[in-house]
């Protein structure tokens, strides 16, 4: 496996948001950070690369991302008042995507402020 | 919370000789808070770092960060708003009432001194934290408090920010407000944005059983949530898109695992003084990102016949 280096990588686990962190790679896990503070270290050491979970889920049992989305679809847009719930761990390209979706079912779009 | 008075946390680092923190814990929720942003840097108008600032702490116990602070202030819980009232007349020199000086478990003394150097500082910037805004009092405490920075600057410059939890939920706030006009608990039912906390927030509408089916983002409220806010999310179609099986995948009937932001998949995060910054993901995630799913969800409901009714053409006069 070969080593990467990323600096300033930026860290999402706290409001902070540290933009000055090295982050030291074998490509499937992160070996070492530089910088970051015991919260964001442990973020970053116990995320991978790795395939640990399926793909997706119906109802518990293993399925494609397709059948997943379509499943989903299907959900949001048979419900008359669809709640989109979270966005504080997503991307700003992904809320945007979100507030979108939000729109098309006629549904509530809602974060972690209002709790 | 429009007009809020607040700044970056550059200009703080540049700026900001009196630092309050209230409601919350910097030293362990925050870690380099005090050491990037607010309180050791050394900047353009306090060459000295920690010896130009003043760091006052109110809290309702003794935490960790209380050994950063100059002046620890023990405020009895749920007094934060009489607390910030009474600082609110005393800058303005009007006269307390010592029975609501009392029941803030603080002496006069002391509220007096601490009105003194909120408006003797020459850059003062107040901190707080979900023991501010999350306890009784909730979004009026915050209210209250972001008046009180208001004010403050009748006599010298003041701002407010609040220490946001979560890596990317000022993004949450940001981008809906840009998109919708409004930061949060925004229903679109009727094809136009309205706001209105407490009936379109998550927890009201999932207690009442207003809502019919929940596509949870990032988030695990099955492992946060109130009971019958759970409860409610078992009745109905849960989908939840996550790194991980979280306890809502549990309980949802469609679970769809995605990439870690800024870990393996790129974007934007926005930090807690509203500042984009852009990740670097180190690694290749062997799943989909939440916006690529999120958008595959909206192509597959777009095929749909439209819930509305497309408007009828106008019928053009003769």
């Amino acid at each position: 496996m070969e080593l990467t280096v990323t600096k300033d990588a930026t860290c999402t686990f706290c409001g902070c948001v540290c933009d000055d962190i090295e982050l030291h790679s074998d490509g499937t896990k992160i070996t070492n950070t530089k910088a970051a503070c015991v919260l964001g270290k442990s973020w970053f050491l116990n995320h991978t690369a790795e395939r640990l979970y399926p793909d997706a889920l119906i109802d518990g049992k293993e399925a494609t991302v397709d059948e997943a989305v379509e499943a989903a679809a299907e959900y949001l847009y048979l419900a008359h008042l669809p709640l989109v719930y979270g966005l504080s761990n997503i991307t700003c390209e992904a809320q945007r995507e979100s507030v979108a979706l939000a729109e098309l079912i006629g549904g509530v779009v809602d974060s972690h402020t209002s709790l | 919370m429009g007009g809020k008075v607040s700044c970056t946390l550059g200009e703080v680092k540049n700026r900001a000789d009196l630092i309050v923190y209230w409601g919350g814990n910097p030293a362990e929720c925050h870690p380099r808070h005090f050491t990037k942003y607010s309180l050791m840097p050394k900047g353009r108008f306090v060459p000295n770092g920690r010896k130009d600032r003043t760091m006052i702490l109110v809290d309702i116990r003794e935490t960790a960060s209380a050994k950063a602070a100059d002046i620890f202030l023990q405020v009895r819980p749920a007094k934060d708003f009489e607390m910030i009232t009474v600082l609110r007349a005393l800058i303005k020199e009007q006269p307390v009432d010592t029975k609501l000086v009392a029941e803030t478990g603080l002496t006069l003394e002391e509220l007096t001194d601490f009105a003194q150097r909120l408006k003797k500082a020459k850059f003062g910037v107040f901190f707080f934290g979900m023991g501010l805004s999350m306890t009784r009092g909730k979004h009026m405490n915050s209210a209250a408090l972001l008046t009180l920075a208001a004010e403050l600057n009748a006599f010298t410059k003041f701002v407010a920010m609040p220490m946001r939890g979560h890596g990317n939920v000022t993004g949450g706030d940001v981008i809906m407000r840009w998109t919708t006009g409004y930061p949060f608990g925004v229903n679109l039912a009727r094809g136009y944005p309205r706001f209105n906390p407490g009936e379109y927030s998550t927890i009201d509408l999932l207690i009442r059983g207003d809502t019919d089916a929940v596509l949870v983002l990032g988030a695990d409220p099955g492992a946060t949530m109130p009971q019958p806010a759970i409860d409610h999310m078992v009745r109905v179609p849960t989908i939840v898109l996550d790194p991980k099986v979280t306890h809502t995948s549990k309980i949802a009937r469609v679970h769809i695992t995605t990439a870690v932001t800024g870990i393996s998949a790129p974007g934007t995060a926005y930090r807690m003084d509203e500042i984009p910054l852009p990740l670097k993901p180190p690694l290749k995630s062997p799943y989909p990102t939440d916006e690529e799913v999120i958008r595959r969800i909206y192509q597959a409901v777009a095929k749909k016949p439209p819930l509305m009714p497309p408007v009828r053409p106008k019928v053009p006069r003769v």
